[in-house]
């Protein structure tokens, strides 16, 4: 990501201008705390979900039909789950599945949807406005998360496929983001002046207009995931979306909402790593933004 | 009182009067004092019971759900009922005479029964409801095939000849085939029908709110004199277990049709709740596609069967409320006996079975299941449980609606789909079990499994009968094209305001002899 | 005048294309309705003959064409599941729905702006720090967890609160009201970290404006350049965004109703895509899609207002 950030300012810039840049904006972020905290954040979920096997305290699929709904303690630190599992190694490894979740569906929707607001974006006209904005406004228009459950639905169960739904539902955005990028980029005098030289269309486009449209990408790139993180854990709470032996944390809460009489508990640990990592990933998206937006500034 | 003060006081706040003084002596302001002492049942209030899920249809000719049913109670009446024994006793019919030959059946009818529109019930009415059941669009068509003639003799009788005999049908007319509806609403309201029912049941239909209640007044006009009890039944959906149970608890609930398994154990002292926790008559259990590898193979069927412990998963997923199943039949059914016997577990038998089939390494295949807690519970531990023999579970969850149309279509290699039950063990296991059947998703055919099953259904002695379905069940045991996991319970939980709550073994309410105080 | 007339035009294509997409995603759903209508006891017969009722067996560009001919008639077709119209189901549905939304709009205004405010003029005091953080917290919640933990707090816990049990507010209005304090405050809590957010950044970047800064030069006092000036243009992009606020909404309310049992709009669309229940959940999709660029009008109409600067082409820029 960070390397996109320098190619951003490559065609008018000199090495050397272009390595101070980054280091502006290293210092930028380093004195922004929130960011920092985000920043950790997303470290540590990192880590947990290289590392989850040590981290792990058990095997997170066997099942222990005599300690069932267990509360903390007998070497089951969070306790155990309404099969015996133990419930803090779980959550270790529905780190992983998180992981997942943030970077397949964001995945998607930047593959395609970057690409469709690039050349929507340069090339404007008829299509642009009658066709591809309209399915855009009429995608947004469809709450998405019905669009997440219709699509799960109808591309059956599981938790690849509700990622590609979840994707699917972030298209919108991403085509917008580009686009208006693109828009006030493509009339800047590097542009032009490439233009006059005779580089081709797909030249400027890919070489000189998105690598300088890259920094509200980056923001929403960072917020796309966190709210993934949300849908995927709606719809695996919906009872749609990862399969029911993964740790899904989502999975986890569907579960956990049958005892909240009986184990609170259970519904509480799933639901706090969701707002850890989302706050992580919002703190940083909230950080990158300030500090690539001078405006701002606080 | 003691401790339990602070709580009473609160649910007294919550539920108005309703309250009923239990064991507290000093309280005698306002309420009625009247539990424990058998004095005459209270008329008049409003009984409000919780549904886990939104009746589709309120037309018994259209019905596809249990829920559907729970309502029906109040509104219509059917020709015959069935008892707390579950014996077929009179109820729209006063009784009823069965030829030599069992291919004739003459009903006599009450008279001056009217339906809550005001018209009259009658033979006319009677032959009009079932054909309409018979009707190509009827859900009830498979269960009144067997009818040939119907003649209404005079207005009280009327006489349906069957094709052949058809042991289940005085009980197939204890349920929604012979619920009798009025056919001038019919005429009057066409397809809005269910949505303004009509019977000549115990309470009227009153109104709607799709999604969340369902209010009948009471029928002033019942033929059964001094019932209803009550003045008015609210159904309220719930589809949480746990919110309805807490709305029992705060009063604003009197009955639950599902309780939380998990809290049977909890609320046993309590002073306002009790639980009604009786077998039902349906079962859980796994659809394996005999027509398709790899469960084309008999021993590999059996050798899943054999591997699952049932008793685990009706003590973790039911908590004790419900029964190992290994056939259709539940206790509450006079077809239920040894066949229902489960193995224990047995690895080396399963492998023994899995090398016959030249798969000593052992296989996998996928399950499709629904997607509430329980059938996910229900189906990790079994992929748990077919390890030890190598057999690999992928579990794959399916939202219902395309569950239903690739069972039907023969699109799944194993599926866990249960039943909810009827009183005549036929119904549980024909259209499962034979060539063709409407719910034979397994594609399963033996053809003396038919004709077993086939004389089981035209047989009127009861014994008889149950000898058929013991020869079947040993053939359907050793072929296992279906897995039967457990028989699960009705669990009710009933505020101890309600009198008058009868357990019948379909596991419906029947609300006209309920009162409250 | 002529922007708005664009606009309008501009919103024909769109709904078009939500029935479009909302039909063939419908299709693609496996399970036909006449199968899932019926249920497991169906005979094949049974299904036929409620296939050719329900009129499935034409082709699914004349079931569309019919479908919107209706619709242009005003008539939103008649339910698959209990032949009861579509208009009857939705307007059964709304009232609950449509007091989430406004209570959850209410409880998050009433967070968002003095908390928006306090920040966004003392930047970096504390209390800007503390409310960003419970800001980004608020965001951050998945809001269904917060309404379990609602629940398990205020009902199972305390007591308080009934857990769930909505009722008509013309039938009971305490009754009502109790029932939708934890899932207004739910849903409302996340809204209003996600306003906040947004106010207090379009403040920032008005309070460095020339104006502001020469309204401070005249000697106003702070609380008056907030509200006359800075909170004015401080709300157009906050405005501009609420289309699309109520369009998350919408779909976010689907999980807070079925926490919390509560009979409405978005719970109606998922139990009817359950049943394929096709008409009716064109016909909800249809209403909802109406009401976003209904929404959506309505805030360019103000944003016009507030900002006379608006050119023809501002939409597309967006």
């Amino acid at each position: 990501m960070s390397q996109t950030v320098i190619d951003s300012q490559q065609p008018v810039q000199t090495a050397a201008q272009a390595e101070s840049q980054w280091r502006l904006f290293f210092r930028r972020f380093a004195k922004n705390k929130l960011a920092i905290v985000g920043a950790l954040i997303f470290c540590a979920l990192l880590a947990t979900a290289i590392f989850a096997p040590l981290i792990a305290t058990h095997d997170i699929y066997e099942q222990d039909y005599n300690s069932v709904l267990a509360k903390p303690g007998n070497g089951h630190l969070f306790g155990t789950d309404d099969l015996g599992r133990d419930v803090f190694s779980r959550l270790v490894y529905g780190a992983r599945l998180t992981l997942q979740v943030a970077i397949i569906s964001v995945g998607i929707a930047v593959l395609i949807g970057v690409p469709i607001g690039l050349i929507t974006g340069y090339y404007r006209g008829v299509w642009d406005e009658w066709v591809v904005m309209r399915v855009v406004d009429a995608m947004q228009a469809f709450p998405s998360l019905i669009l997440a459950l219709a699509m799960a639905a109808a591309l059956g169960g599981g938790f690849y496929n509700a990622m590609v739904a979840i994707g699917i539902g972030f298209l919108p955005s991403f085509i917008r983001i580009t686009r208006a990028q693109v828009m006030t980029v493509r009339n800047l005098e590097f542009v032009q002046a490439a233009k006059a030289i005779g580089a081709s269309d797909w030249r400027i486009m890919f070489r000189h207009v998105l690598p300088n449209s890259m920094a509200p990408l980056l923001v929403q790139i960072t917020l796309a995931m966190a709210s993934a993180i949300i849908a995927e854990a709606g719809l695996s709470y919906l009872g749609l979306g990862a399969k029911p032996e993964d740790p899904s944390w989502g999975s986890m809460l569907h579960i956990a909402q049958g005892y909240l009489n009986i184990e609170p508990l259970l519904a509480v640990w799933p639901g706090l790593a969701i707002f850890l990592v989302v706050l992580g990933f919002n703190l940083l998206g909230d950080g990158i933004r300030e500090v690539l937006d001078p405006k701002l500034k606080r | 009182m003691s401790k339990k003060q602070g709580k009473v006081a609160l649910s007294i706040l919550l539920a108005g009067s309703l309250f009923a003084a239990v064991g507290c002596s000093s309280q005698s302001s306002g309420t009625d004092a009247g539990t424990g002492n058998n004095s005459a049942p209270k008329t008049g209030g409003t009984l409000s019971i919780s549904l886990d899920a939104d009746p589709p249809k309120l037309d018994p000719a259209f019905s596809t759900a249990l829920v559907d049913r729970m309502v029906f109670q109040s509104i219509y009446d059917k020709l015959v009922d069935v008892n707390e024994n579950g014996e077929v006793v009179p109820m729209l019919a006063e009784k009823w005479d069965v030829s030599p030959d069992q291919k004739s059946y003459t009903f006599t009818l009450r008279e001056g029964v009217k339906f809550h529109d005001g018209t009259d019930f009658n033979a006319e009415a009677v032959k009009f409801s079932l054909e309409r059941g018979m009707d190509k669009a009827s859900n009830r068509k498979n269960e009144l095939n067997d009818i040939e003639k119907i003649t209404v003799a005079d207005a009280k009788t009327i006489k349906i000849d069957l094709k052949q005999p058809f042991a289940p049908f005085l009980s197939i007319l204890s349920d929604r085939a012979g619920m009798i509806v009025s056919p001038e609403a019919v005429k009057k309201y066409g397809d809005e029908f269910l949505n303004h029912p009509v019977g000549t049941g115990p309470f009227v239909y009153k109104e709607r709110q799709k999604g969340s209640s369902i209010t009948l007044e009471k029928n002033p006009n019942y033929w059964q004199k001094g019932l209803p009890y009550l003045d008015s039944v609210t159904y309220k959906i719930m589809n949480d277990a746990n919110v309805a149970l807490m709305n029992l608890k705060s009063g604003q609930v009197d009955i639950t049709n599902k309780f939380p398994y998990k809290e049977i154990e909890n609320v046993k002292n309590d002073p306002k709740i009790s639980v009604v926790n009786e077998p039902g008559q349906g079962y859980q259990g796994i659809h394996l596609n005999t027509s398709k590898a790899p469960f084309d193979n008999k021993e590999l069927r059996r050798a899943v069967d054999l591997m699952i412990d049932r008793d685990a998963i009706v003590k973790v997923v039911l908590s004790g409320a419900g029964s190992a199943a290994h056939s259709p039949f539940s206790k509450s059914q006079f077809a239920y006996g040894d066949s229902d016997k489960v193995e224990q577990p047995n690895v080396e038998k399963a492998k023994e079975l899995l090398k016959k089939a030249g798969k000593e390494n052992g296989f996998s295949f996928t399950l499709k299941l629904g997607t509430s807690p329980t059938n996910q519970q229900v189906g990790q531990m079994i992929q748990n449980m077919l390890k030890p023999a190598g057999i690999t579970v992928n579990l794959e969850k399916v939202e219902f609606g395309t569950m239903l149309e690739q069972s039907k279509t023969g699109n799944f290699e194993a599926v866990s789909l249960g039943w909810s039950g009827r009183p005549d063990p036929d119904q549980n296991i024909y259209d499962f079990a034979t060539k063709g059947g409407s719910n034979n998703y397994a594609q399963y055919y033996n053809p003396e499994v038919d004709r077993v099953l086939k004389e089981a259904r035209q047989e009127g002695d009861q014994a008889k009968r149950k000898a058929g379905y013991d020869a079947a069940m040993k053939i359907l045991n050793d072929e296992t094209p279906y897995v039967y996991l457990y028989h699960d319970h009705n669990v009710f939980g009933v505020s101890k305001s309600v009198q008058g709550f009868t357990y019948y073994p379909d596991g419906l309410i029947r609300t006209a002899s309920i009162s409250k105080n | 005048m002529r922007f708005l007339v664009r606009r309008l035009l501009l919103a024909v294509p769109v709904i078009l294309l939500v029935t479009i997409m909302v039909f063939s995603l419908l299709h693609l759903l496996p399970g036909d309705p006449a199968t899932v209508i019926l249920g497991q006891e169906a005979t094949p017969e049974a299904i036929d003959a409620m296939r050719e009722e329900l009129g499935l067996n034409q082709p699914i560009v004349m079931q569309y064409l019919k479908w919107l001919g209706g619709v242009l008639q005003g008539d939103l077709g008649r339910s698959l599941v209990d032949h009861s119209p579509v208009s009857e189901l939705i307007w059964q549905r709304l009232p609950a729905t449509l007091e989430l939304t406004i209570g959850t709009f209410v409880v998050a205004l009433l967070i968002a702006i003095p908390a928006g405010i306090l920040s966004a003029t003392r930047p970096n005091s504390w209390i800007d720090y503390t409310s960003t953080f419970f800001a980004l917290g608020g965001m951050s919640v998945p809001h269904f967890w917060l309404g379990m933990m609602f629940i398990v707090f205020f009902a199972v816990k305390l007591g308080w609160l009934p857990a769930s049990g909505y009722v008509p507010f013309t039938e009971n209005p305490l009754a009502n009201i109790t029932a939708m304090i934890m899932p207004v405050l739910a849903t409302g809590l996340r809204e209003s970290a996600i306003l906040m957010r947004m106010l207090r950044s379009s403040l920032l970047e008005v309070m460095h404006a020339d104006y502001i800064r020469t309204a401070y030069a005249k000697g106003h006092k702070e609380s008056f350049v907030i509200f006359r000036h800075a909170l004015k243009n401080a709300l157009v992009p906050v405005v501009t965004t609420s289309g699309l606020i109520v369009a998350g909404l919408l779909g976010g309310l689907v999980i807070t109703e079925s926490i919390f049992s509560i009979p409405g709009f978005g719970k109606l669309i998922v139990e009817s895509i359950y049943n394929r229940d096709f008409v009716t959940v064109q016909g909800a999709i249809l209403v909802c899609a109406l009401m976003v660029v209904m929404v959506n009008l309505l805030v360019d109409i103000l944003y016009a207002v507030i900002d006379p600067r608006i050119k023809v082409g501002k939409e597309a820029e967006q």
